[in-house]
């Protein structure tokens, strides 16, 4: 491996803007790191190159350790957006530049040099100044530059941003071919997805300082796990869709389920569904691809060789079918055309259309929607208008729904509303939050927020399990909240009795199978902390010590619920049950 | 350059033409004013005011010093500037307009302020005194009330240039093996060098002209702590305005030449730059 970073986090005042990021980078790898401008995708190549330090964890350049080693001494090269060019020295001094700095004879110097501007197509050009240079021509003398002292890794940061887009294209494929010439690891960062696709063997999305996903291209475009990289990568629509024993049903439509499900009962989904698998016809029996539902064609833009239609949906039929956007306005639905398509079946804005979809990709993601839940509707709609659900659902591109409950909270009481529960229920924590807590758990409800009034992202997640049924659930929504907020996730062990008692070993052994499972089902870096004592009280004492955290419970058992998450669910802070019951 | 590029002031010929006036009327008629006066004296009369050992006495004083506080300047004004350029630090738009105050000060209360601080009985000076040095009434009470006078004009010409250097260029350096020295050496030096001369060039030119802050603490003693524009109104206050030219003269050619000499130095550093880069 060449690079390697071992849970790499970087606080700026106070907050992580990476945040544990673990990577391996092999010998030769070209590899992007793609992410909107503050994801810090800049900050960890930064990090890289030793220009900033790390508060934590660990980085090897080719089995060295380095975290500790200034910029100088780790031997990359890095080419900066602005070029960075030395303006009062010529092209070959600011080549020379790094030979200098080693004493390198003048010779050796004038022949290495000469090699490096016949790999970038500058020969000729020793003598100019940088300002008697094109922004390309520069950008290549600052790519010879960092190349001169034979680096073990090139590290660009954003090098085609101030170029335009012919320049760029042509520098993109100087860059490339001279890194397959020299089988150098190169590390590129960029926010331009096209970019990524264009020259990356292996590309790692990041937003809010975690490194959501990395894969091939192809791979992650096809096979995206997270909402954001499947929006980022290329337009998506997302869809809320059920999974059901024959298939996943979206719309009108079943499609066969390319995973199985892994036993789950039937639930809600997250699909995907490219702009391009979407099929649209005149009627219903013209679709060659599965029905979904009909829609208004709102808008056709012609960008070539490609149209682009925005789709109404019929909100009759399935006025939700969308995971973002309100329940008030009408989704649309994204749609891209070949030449060959339009040629087939012309639409203008108005016509009424079938739409069908070609192919549909599950996200694993178990947060669907969101749905708040109290006794009277006003207080459901005010509680959806709650600032963290809010921000929460508008980040995860999803909805929330509401539902009245009169008897909300009373034993004995039936349902008002149908017996199943979809998504995520949210309640408002108080006094009768654990009563309430519990009727609907006890009722269907599997996972559950309990939010307060005047609750705001958290700047830590705390989580925490009883009973081994619900360990991967909860570390699966654990990590898909995590995706959303930028927060440090921390694991609670809590250990019976004092630190002294027998059950000591076996409670650190659960703290760091947890650990290890987090990190490798679910990328979930987490720190952890063992507590001595009863479960509620400690939980209740951890989450007081500071503002500003949230908890996600996993329980399997509901007796005596209200009496023992009484204190917990009082409002303090934010709270996420998930209940499973035991296997 | 047959055709000119149009502006928003009116054409060349106008402006060109305000120019010469201008600078004819503030700054060439006085000075050939001087000229005619010195030259209407007799040749003897003129060298034994302009080499009598209490005007030569003068110059070393006010040309040492002014040079002596310019080089103080040159390192510390640096530094000051570097510091409010590349530091972000509680009350450092304060210290920013603190650098100023020698402008706006009246000279002469800038030169009782250093007075009442170095003289023997004086806040720092008492302390001084036991330890053998003396400020006031001294060379080194003249240098320092130059210093504070000229200091502005450092800071102040070298904080643009620094803040053009941009981060990225050391941090480029830094990757590409440079240690901060060399990194400072070769890169940001060469980048604001041509300021630093620039700064040093008015700080010197400012401090030769200076005369009311240093009088009050330099003492007025002959030959050893009087400097030229002291001696030049003890001739005038004597009648003596020929004799008052001539110096006047003297200091004109001196700074001339020494400012010259600069500009060249200057020009010259810029032209080795570009030639280095062969």
């Amino acid at each position: 491996m060449s690079i390697v970073l071992d849970q790499v986090t970087k606080l700026y005042a106070g907050a992580p803007v990476v945040n544990d990021v673990s990577l391996d980078i092999g010998d030769g790898e070209f590899f992007v790191l793609l992410g909107p401008s503050g994801s810090g995708k800049s900050t960890l190549l930064r990090a890289v190159a030793g220009l900033s330090g790390v508060d934590h964890g660990r980085i090897a350049l080719h089995g060295r350790d380095v975290t500790h080693v200034a910029a100088r001494k780790r031997g990359v090269g890095l080419v900066f957006q602005n070029y960075a060019l030395f303006q009062h020295m010529s092209v070959a001094d600011n080549i020379e530049f790094a030979l200098r700095v080693r004493r390198m004879r003048a010779r050796a110097r004038r022949q290495r040099r000469q090699e490096l501007l016949r790999l970038v197509s500058l020969e000729g050009m020793d003598e100019r100044l940088p300002a008697q240079l094109s922004g390309g021509q520069q950008q290549r003398v600052a790519v010879a530059r960092a190349l001169a002292h034979k680096p073990e890794v090139l590290l660009l940061d954003e090098p085609f941003g101030a170029l335009d887009a012919k320049i760029r294209e042509e520098l993109r494929r100087t860059i490339r071919e001279v890194q397959r010439e020299l089988g150098i690891t190169t590390v590129l960062v960029t926010h331009d997805q096209e970019e990524a696709f264009a020259m990356a063997d292996r590309i790692g999305i990041m937003n809010l300082g975690r490194l959501l996903e990395m894969g091939e291209p192809h791979e992650l475009y096809s096979r995206p796990a997270t909402r954001f990289v499947a929006t980022f990568l290329g337009a998506a629509n997302l869809i809320l869709a059920r999974r059901t024993p024959d298939g996943i049903q979206i719309g009108a439509a079943t499609v066969a389920a390319a995973e199985r499900a892994s036993g789950e009962r039937e639930n809600e989904v997250v699909t995907v569904v490219r702009p391009e698998e979407v099929e649209v016809a005149a009627t219903r029996a013209d679709l060659s691809a599965g029905y979904l539902t009909s829609g208004v064609v709102d808008e056709v833009v012609f960008t070539g060789a490609l149209e682009r239609l925005r789709l109404r949906l019929d909100p009759a039929e399935h006025g939700t079918l969308l995971a973002f956007g309100d329940e008030d306005s009408t989704p649309a639905l994204q749609v891209t055309r070949t030449q060959h398509e339009q040629r087939g079946f012309e639409v203008h804005p108005g016509q009424i259309v079938a739409i069908g979809v070609r192919r549909v990709h599950v996200l694993p993601t178990p947060l669907s929607s969101f749905t708040a839940c109290a006794g009277t509707a006003a207080r459901a709609e005010a509680l959806k208008g709650q600032l963290l659900l809010t921000e929460l659902a508008a980040r995860m591109k999803t909805r929330i729904g509401t539902r009245t409950e009169p008897q909300l909270g009373l034993s004995e009481a039936p349902c008002q509303g149908s017996d199943t529960f979809v998504g995520t229920t949210v309640i408002a924590a108080g006094p009768e939050g654990a009563q309430q807590a519990e009727w609907l758990l006890r009722r269907g409800a599997r996972d559950l927020l309990a939010l307060p009034a005047d609750a705001r992202a958290p700047q830590r997640v705390l989580i925490h399990w009883t009973g081994e049924s619900a360990r991967s659930a909860t570390l699966a929504i654990s990590a898909s909240v995590l995706r959303h907020v930028p927060a440090e996730a921390v694991y609670l062990g809590i250990v019976a009795g004092d630190a002294a008692s027998p059950a000591h070993p076996h409670g650190m052994r659960e703290l760091l199978d947890a650990r290890s499972e987090a990190q490798r089902s679910h990328g979930l870096e987490m720190r952890t902390e063992l507590h001595f004592g009863d479960g509620e009280r400690q939980l209740t004492r951890r989450l007081a010590e500071a503002p500003g955290q949230m908890l996600i419970l996993g329980v399997t058992d509901l007796a005596d619920f209200t009496q023992r998450f009484h204190g917990l669910l009082q409002g303090a802070c934010p709270v996420l049950i998930v209940h499973r019951g035991a296997a | 350059m047959s055709f000119r590029q149009p502006s928003i002031l009116p054409g060349f010929g106008l402006t060109f033409g305000f120019t010469t006036l201008f600078l004819s009327i503030i700054v060439l008629l006085p000075l050939a004013a001087l000229v005619l006066s010195a030259a209407s004296m007799h040749w003897a009369d003129f060298v034994n005011t302009v080499f009598s050992a209490r005007a030569i006495g003068s110059y070393r004083l006010s040309f040492g010093a002014s040079l002596l506080a310019a080089s103080i300047n040159l390192v510390f004004g640096f530094i000051i500037a570097w510091t409010l350029v590349r530091y972000e630090f509680p009350g450092r738009k304060i210290i920013d307009a603190l650098i100023d105050m020698p402008f706006a000060l009246p000279t002469a209360v800038s030169g009782i302020a250093l007075t009442t601080v170095f003289a023997q009985n004086g806040w720092i000076g008492q302390y001084l005194e036991p330890l053998g040095i003396k400020v006031a009434y001294t060379w080194i009470g003249v240098t320092l009330a130059l210093t504070l006078i000229s200091m502005p004009f450092t800071v102040r010409a070298v904080q643009p240039a620094l803040l053009e250097v941009q981060r990225d260029l050391e941090e480029a350096a830094e990757t590409l093996g440079a240690s901060r020295l060399y990194a400072f050496r070769r890169i940001i030096l060469p980048t604001v060098l041509p300021a630093i001369l620039t700064g040093f060039t008015l700080s010197f030119a400012r401090a030769v002209g200076e005369y009311g802050s240093v009088i009050f603490i330099a003492g007025n003693l002959p030959m050893k702590t009087e400097i030229t524009p002291l001696l030049i109104v003890i001739h005038l206050e004597q009648f003596d305005y020929q004799g008052a030219a001539a110096l006047g003269l003297v200091m004109l050619v001196i700074s001339f030449v020494m400012l010259l000499a600069i500009n060249l130095i200057q020009g010259w550093g810029r032209r080795r730059h570009v030639g280095l880069a062969r």
